[in-house]
């Protein structure tokens, strides 16, 4: 630590020193941007309103169970708009959350697990490190939905990616193309992806990620990805006659 | 005609009140009840100690019925209802449904006719007060998960009240007395999500009370309040708050209960204790529900047949609220107490003594208009 | 009020004595606002058009579910890692005697990878969803949800469609690009609504007595807790307190369900957790579910129905019983277990073996010789391993060749009868 950081860090405490935390501390005017990038975000007057700290979303949450994690901390830094902390959870409490929304039970209507939503988007288009960190090892996600226009395919129960999950993960791994042909479902007949998807319909999607920004967050998260969806996409695009 | 005659509709503490205040002046009141006893839901639902000093209720509630039957000014019909009105301020005409009529001669000093059970009966008025209080919020449809309808050992603070009323408490599932008891306030208010955003004002205190009141009767057990804030105001804080922590060890926790479940032959309740800042879940043997305060089926009713302007929770509005808290939106009809809000009885009373003044003043003032 | 020394008090219990109440919730109605917007010729409403079983909702709103001609919006999870969910699904629907459409042209929800990782945004989610609407209205079948969570993301999406006319707007630019219109359907039914609005006529056709089998039921956060308004409520089945679905098909086929003090809680499946923070998703599934239902209900099977769900219970238990813990417990989804009360083949159509939790004693239990099943399936495997087949159908899957049965091709349309 340096001495100039050093003095800062004594000066206050509400700050912690730059090589501390993990992550890098930025400015007050990045801070404020990226809060208020999630205050401008369509749902957010949706879902919160005040909060008079009943603690009621923290008893129904999981991950407040388990983690030093409170949706109630994180309504009352929005709420407050205490643009400092704000960022502290966006850096280091938002990926805890499970999604559940149980929070939804909070008697002002609030939306904690929303909030967290809007924040995660807003830390992966902003590219934070906390971002990146959370979702290494989830990028083949991404790719198998680009890919097959579903999440999650027969050929992903591995036992290396799974081995906690049992022997049977072996087992289907094993016999996958025979055990997937004995399934009655028409549709169901296949490997890698969860069930067969037509051309048309993918290519559907990649004009939905493409419009809508989506693709762009990924480039965020994995350059390396984006390049190659990108290059999919536009391929499949110009084969089905699309113009965007 | 206009007539000098004044209706209370509503037989609880307020319009009890609003009639003697009414007698008091020297005007002749007509006090209708739907139920077949006065009292209200002091007396209808057993009301136990008087918060905040726990005095009991029944004797102070009988005494405000003996003042009203007692006095000649008053007459009381009981098992009645309104069923219609016509005419205008001043010289309302009220059809009436029901049986006995207690008290008083007829206006002019003639017999009254006993009317027969079940006829429509009418009654010619100047003024009306709406005095026909609240009901109390059903636990069945609280946001949170607190079983009600499912687990005998979660009660409502009514509920608990006719138990008091009786020294005798005990659990409804095994009937033993309780060791762990805990009480869960604001459930049924403040909550967007139902609609009834208002804080119905006395649950925090009537818990205290009787909090107090289990640990007098119970000395072994253990009372847990949990809330979102203690609305002590003026007196109650040293009167109920204070003496609740510090004779009688009741313990206040900052985090609402979300939801209760049996474990074993006890509750499991869950909430956040937001001031160690960590969940939280305990073991209970009785859950006592505070239930906040909705508009009764009668106050409802009656704005409906009077057509007095309610407010978003159903409420009969005070119109020039706040230096004017009993006038309705329609001349000559005022109300008072629960009927306008969550009221505790001080206010229920002060307002009922406000109407009667009000409704007294208001035939005055036409009677002296119309002389001049 | 007096009462006879020792007796407690008797309160006032009965819900029916309460005046029932409007509340701010009562008078959510999203059909009613969609129908709405349709009427202002904001977006197109695809109406239920058949018969259809009318259910209660949890703040008394009626919703209806229709019984045939449904579009099959299947689930990933299911299709990649359970497909015994997604065949008993069909299987019974086929076995009621209901035509039903199972398409090539659905894209997953994405929901799991929008709450997992967030590399998306409402746009994006609200686009998917209305292009899998389109098709199912362009097809003439109305639209059935088999996962929760694209159940509870989807009743989010049309939450935020009926707010806000500029996502309208968004999106209807988008769906022109792909010629499709706006179109959302009138209800959004999950699968299990529809196995407990149709509980009887499964029951009817039940062959195997669960009336021994001991149930705990874990109900999907997403189904009931995403705009909780929208989730089946029925006062006969836990005082209308907690969501009937699972539960009221469960006490339909006779088994016993049992409570236990984490009903409440989520499986712990996290959608991140579950893949790249597993410790937490196999911690909070063995600690505050299946070892609280083991201790205090003992089931033989837990019954859900979510993919999410299913999965969180049914693989966290193998890691929890090399650290010593109190586990061991079936997991199936409620869809296969009417399967087995039916008379299904536990591998031919609930396919078992994909299940990692022993499923051996349960099908004990019910009577079934699991070992003389999975012979048979070794055998309808042998059958194609040497080419004799190509795939298994649904004649193999009852051991049948009864062409009588109404079946549905690939495309979509339905034959016979």
């Amino acid at each position: 630590m340096t001495l100039t950081a050093a003095r800062e860090a004594e000066t206050d405490a509400h700050y912690k020193a730059p090589d501390v935390a993990g992550y890098a501390d930025v400015s007050y005017e990045v801070k404020l941007r990226l809060f208020d990038q999630v205050k401008g975000d369509m749902r957010f007057g949706d879902y919160l309103y005040g909060c008079y700290e009943c603690g009621i979303c923290v008893a129904a949450c999981p991950s407040a169970k388990f983690y030093d994690f409170s949706p109630r901390r994180i309504a009352q830094a929005a709420a407050r708009e205490d643009v400092d902390l704000f960022y502290q959870q966006m850096q280091e409490d938002i990926w805890e959350c499970s999604q559940c929304f149980s929070c939804l039970r909070c008697p002002r209507g609030n939306n904690p697990g929303g909030i967290i939503t809007i924040m995660r988007e807003v830390a992966v288009r902003n590219g934070l490190a906390s971002a990146r960190e959370a979702l290494v090892g989830y990028s083949r996600i991404i790719y198998k939905i680009m890919s097959t226009g579903t999440q999650v395919s027969p050929d992903m129960l591995r036992p290396d990616a799974f081995p906690d999950w049992g022997p049977e993960t072996g087992d289907v791994a094993d016999n996958l193309d025979l055990w997937r042909r004995a399934l009655p479902p028409e549709t169901m007949h296949t490997t890698s992806s969860g069930w067969s998807v037509a051309d048309r319909t993918l290519v559907e999607l990649y004009v939905i990620w493409l419009e809508t920004g989506a693709l762009d967050m990924i480039a965020e998260v994995d350059r390396g990805l984006h390049s190659i969806l990108q290059e999919l996409m536009e391929e499949r695009l110009e084969e089905e006659g699309i113009e965007l | 005609m206009s007539s000098e005659t004044i209706v209370v509709i509503g037989g609880g503490p307020g319009g009890l009140r609003a009639a003697q205040g009414i007698a008091e002046i020297g005007r002749r009141a007509v006090l209708i009840e739907q139920r077949e006893f006065l009292g209200g839901t002091p007396v209808a639902e057993n009301y136990s100690g008087l918060t905040p000093r726990g005095e009991p209720a029944q004797p102070q509630i009988r005494q405000m019925i003996e003042q009203v039957t007692g006095d000649p000014l008053i007459e009381v019909r009981l098992g009645t209802e309104l069923v219609g009105v016509s005419g205008e301020p001043g010289a309302f005409t009220l059809r009436l449904r029901g049986a006995q009529t207690l008290g008083a001669p007829a206006a002019g000093g003639q017999e009254a006719e006993a009317p027969a059970a079940g006829d429509n009966q009418t009654v010619e008025c100047g003024a009306i007060i709406i005095a026909t209080g609240f009901g109390h919020f059903d636990p069945g449809r609280s946001t949170q998960m607190y079983g009600y309808y499912e687990f005998p050992d979660v009660i409502t603070q009514p509920d608990l009240e006719a138990m008091l009323s009786e020294h005798r408490v005990l659990r409804p599932s095994n009937g033993q007395p309780p060791e762990r008891i805990c009480f869960v306030q604001c459930v049924g208010s403040r909550d967007r999500q139902i609609g009834n955003e208002y804080c119905s004002k006395v649950c925090c205190g009537v818990a205290s009370k009787e909090a107090i009141e289990l640990r007098e009767l119970l000395p072994d057990s253990k009372v847990l309040i949990f809330y979102i804030d203690m609305r002590m105001y003026g007196y109650w804080e040293n009167e109920i708050y204070w003496p609740a922590q510090e004779q009688h060890h009741v313990q206040y926790v900052k985090g609402l209960i979300t939801e209760v479940l049996p474990k074993g032959d006890r509750l499991l309740v869950r909430g956040e204790d937001t001031t160690m800042g960590r969940p939280m879940e305990v073991l209970m043997d009785l859950v006592v529900l505070s239930v906040g305060m909705e508009p009764s089926p009668g106050t409802r009713e009656l704005a409906r047949l009077l057509g007095v302007k309610q407010n978003k929770y159903g409420f009969i509005e005070a119109a020039g609220a706040p230096l004017d808290p009993v006038s309705t939106d329609r001349e000559g009809i005022f109300a008072c107490g629960s009927a306008l809000g969550p009221a505790d009885l001080e206010d229920t009373v002060s307002s009922a003594a406000g109407a009667a003044m009000r409704a007294v003043g208001y035939l005055r003032s036409r009677a002296v208009a119309a002389v001049n | 009020m007096t009462t006879p020394i020792g007796a407690p008090v008797t309160l006032r219990r009965a819900k029916a004595a309460q005046e029932p109440v409007a509340d701010r919730r009562s008078l959510e109605d999203p059909r009613a606002e969609l129908l709405e917007l349709e009427r202002q010729g904001e977006l197109i409403v695809q109406k239920i058009d058949r018969e259809a079983v009318t259910v209660s909702t949890k703040y008394g709103r009626e919703k209806r579910i229709q019984k045939a001609h449904l579009w099959h919006h299947k689930s990933c999870g299911q299709c990649g890692h359970i497909p015994g969910y997604s065949t008993s699904i069909f299987w019974v629907m086929r076995k009621l005697g209901y035509d039903y459409h199972d398409p090539h042209d659905q894209t997953s929800c994405t929901a799991w990878n929008y709450y997992a990782s967030a590399t998306s945004n409402s746009a994006a989610q609200a686009a998917v969803a209305v292009r899998n609407f389109a098709a199912a209205y362009e097809s003439g079948y109305f639209p059935l949800i088999h996962c929760g969570t694209s159940y509870g993301h989807y009743k989010e999406v049309r939450e935020e469609l009926i707010r806000h006319p500029e996502l309208r707007a968004q999106v209807r630019g988008i769906m022109a690009k792909l010629g499709k219109p706006l179109v959302l359907p009138e209800e959004i039914v999950h699968y299990s609504e529809w196995f407990h609005a149709l509980r009887d006529e499964i029951a009817a056709k039940q062959v195997r007595d669960v009336s021994k089998i001991v149930v705990t039921v874990h109900p999907a956060c997403h189904y009931y807790k995403i705009v909780s308004g929208d989730a089946i409520y029925d006062p006969d089945i836990y005082g209308g307190q907690r969501t009937a679905v699972v539960t009221g098909l469960a006490e339909a086929l006779g088994a016993e369900v049992r409570n236990y003090s984490t009903w409440f809680d989520c499986c712990g499946f996290g959608f991140r957790h579950i893949l790249v923070q597993r410790d937490f998703t196999r911690s909070f599934a063995t600690l505050r579910k299946i070892e609280v239902m083991k201790e205090e209900a003992n089931p033989d099977v837990v019954l859900t129905h979510d993919t999410g769900c299913v999965t969180t219970l049914d693989k966290s238990q193998f890691a929890a019983r090399a650290h010593g813990r109190n586990v061991g417990l079936a997991v199936l989804s409620e869809a296969q277990f009417a399967a087995l009360a039916m008379g299904a083949h536990p591998f031919r159509v609930c396919q078992l073996h994909w299940h990692s939790a022993d499923y051996r004693p349960l099908l004990e239990k019910m009577g079934i010789d699991w070992e003389q099943a999975w012979a048979e399936f070794q055998s309808d495997l042998r059958r194609l391993e040497s080419g004799e087949k190509r795939y298994l159908d649904w004649d193999d899957a009852d051991g049948t060749q009864d062409k009588g049965a109404p079946r549905v091709s690939p495309a979509g349309h339905e034959h016979g009868n």
